[in-house]
């Protein structure tokens, strides 16, 4: 007789693949196989992930069609099955999966939709914080300033594509026009994934202000992120894009050393 | 006893679902109560700040469907630690967790799998619930899974598990009238004397849904999907747990296939009337 870990252990293992092994010795037939019975709940288990899956990548669904979506989620689900109970958590590495799956290496645009697809899930469910008070920056020496690291909105997330992945999300929205048609060499796309109030938005950011911006997602210092804006463009203005992130709201959290700062 | 809880404890409530909350928060239906899965309020934005507006107007019930309290793996500290925050947020009349287990080697499989029911199951199940609520502070529920497999080796009958689990631990216990009628019926026992078989103390709740039946290798199976109406046997043998346990807060369930609210209402007002019956039975008795 196994111990509850080991049968518990067996019961995962036979879930997630196709050897149920050891585990059907432990399990009555009741007038059915102990396979079978077994097999109701991995239905249950992989069509509720499935679905979940499905809530999270709507656009990479019907990019695909819900049957090749099927068949690549249950591939991932055997793979990477959830780390935590929370089902809004689940499916971050998803993208990374689809890029080396080989039925659709050829949609090479689609990983980026499906990391656009999760920025967006991120920031609906992301948690609260309220913006910082410009007037707590206010008084910094220079050299306080550029060891200034600022916390962003925990929903903000900057996703950077060759592909209009931006434009194939809005032709995949439910009313969009069917006839539309997106050029996937129209160009990349810098976006910035955000909650704002209710609803999650996204917008395309210039060459320097995404730097500024991811950097400091990054966890880099204002220095850092000053560095990565002026690299991208020369005609960088520090003040101007300080003062629209704040404005953004997107700020909720300063750290620096405490004699820096201002009251 | 607030207003609230005694709102809770005599009347009918529903299991409130992403796709219903504008409608709820926007026409405030004459429910008693609410009940949420807490790893759906886990993260911030609309769902939780929708939650926190709903509390101030309806007692809630916080289901929980992952703490694994049926796993021999380690308890998820942080899973707790965020379980325990949203209780303290929302200030739930109601806690209430499964007898099942959901993870092992640190994967979570999004389902309520079934334990064997032995001395060795029962001394993890209890420590955990005392854990829980060690760390909540408060008494939790406990409910009886619906199950498709019995183990080879599970002496202890799951009533008898049950009763032997809120005796050790303080807990009570959320039963699923559904749920025992489909286990039951899977393994040709008789429903009615799984009843018989509970103590009558400690029930703090009851869950009704829906369920379907299917065929496996030409054996009919029925599958708890709570995705129809509450069946017509579930609602003979809901009336008869009344009988036996009094007026108990009731709450409906719907998860696939989810109809329009005020489907969902009807079902709760059906339950409210065999409660209200129940009532007044029990106080009639008192007075004779």
């Amino acid at each position: 007789m196994p111990s509850l870990r080991d049968l518990e252990r067996d019961v995962a293992r036979a879930l997630l693949g196709e050897a149920d092994g050891a585990v059907l010795a432990s399990i009555l037939g009741d007038g059915l196989s102990p396979a079978a019975r077994l097999g109701v709940y991995r239905n249950h288990v992989f069509s509720t992930l499935t679905d979940a899956l499905e809530a999270t990548y709507p656009v990479v669904c019907r990019l695909v069609d819900p049957r090749f979506f099927a068949y690549a989620v249950d591939r991932y689900i055997r793979a990477c099955p959830p780390a935590g109970p929370c089902l809004f958590e689940y499916g971050e590495s998803l993208p990374e999966f689809l890029a080396a799956f080989p039925p659709c290496r050829h949609l090479q645009y689609l990983p980026d939709v499906a990391r656009l697809e999760w920025a967006i899930n991120r920031a609906l469910h992301a948690e609260d914080a309220e913006p910082l008070d410009p007037t707590r920056l206010r008084g910094l020496s220079p050299d306080g300033a550029a060891r200034l690291a600022l916390r962003l909105h925990p929903s903000a997330s900057f996703l950077e594509s060759r592909w209009p992945v931006d434009r194939v999300w809005r032709a995949n929205q439910p009313g969009a026009d069917p006839d539309g048609i997106v050029d996937l060499d129209a160009g990349g796309v810098r976006l910035e994934v955000r909650r704002l109030g209710d609803d999650v938005v996204f917008r395309s950011l210039a060459a320097a202000t995404y730097a500024f911006r991811s950097a400091l997602a990054a966890g880099g210092d204002l220095e850092r992120a000053v560095e990565a804006a002026q690299a991208a463009g020369p005609e960088f203005d520090l003040t101007q894009t300080l003062r629209e992130l704040l404005d953004d709201g997107l700020v909720v959290g300063s750290s620096a050393p405490r004699s820096s700062m201002g009251a | 006893m607030t207003e609230a809880e005694g709102r809770v404890r005599t009347s009918a409530g529903i299991g409130l679902r992403s796709p219903h909350v504008a409608e709820v928060m926007a026409t405030r239906p004459a429910v008693a109560f609410l009940e949420v899965h807490a790893e759906n309020y886990m993260g911030g934005g609309p769902a939780l700040a929708a939650l926190d507006r709903l509390r101030h107007d309806y007692p809630l019930s916080l289901h929980g469907v992952g703490l694994s309290l049926g796993g021999a793996d380690a308890l998820d500290a942080r899973h707790l630690a965020r379980f325990k925050r949203l209780v303290d947020r929302v200030e739930p009349e109601l806690v209430s967790e499964h007898l099942a287990w959901s993870v092992a080697e640190g994967a979570y499989f999004n389902h309520l799998l079934p334990l064997p029911y032995d001395e060795a199951s029962l001394d993890v199940v209890c420590g955990r619930v005392a854990r829980v609520q060690e760390a909540l502070g408060r008494a939790i529920l406990l409910e009886n899974p619906s199950r498709y497999l019995r183990f080879a080796h599970s002496p202890i009958p799951e009533p008898e598990f049950l009763a032997e689990l809120a005796h050790r631990t303080g807990c009570g216990l959320l039963l699923d009238v559904n749920n025992v009628y489909v286990t039951c019926r899977n393994f040709d026992e008789d429903p009615e004397a799984y009843l018989d078989a509970l103590e009558v103390a400690g029930i703090g709740e009851i869950h009704l849904a829906g369920h379907a039946e299917n065929e496996a290798d030409g054996r009919r199976i029925l599958i708890d999907d709570h995705g129809s109406a509450v069946a017509d046997p579930v609602w003979r043998l809901y009336t008869r747990a009344l009988e036996r346990f009094g007026p108990v807060p009731t709450l409906v369930e719907w998860d696939t296939r989810l109809p329009a609210l005020a489907v969902l209402l009807d079902e709760a007002a059906k339950a409210r009337r065999l409660l209200e019956a129940a009532g007044r039975r029990e106080r009639d008795a008192v007075a004779a």
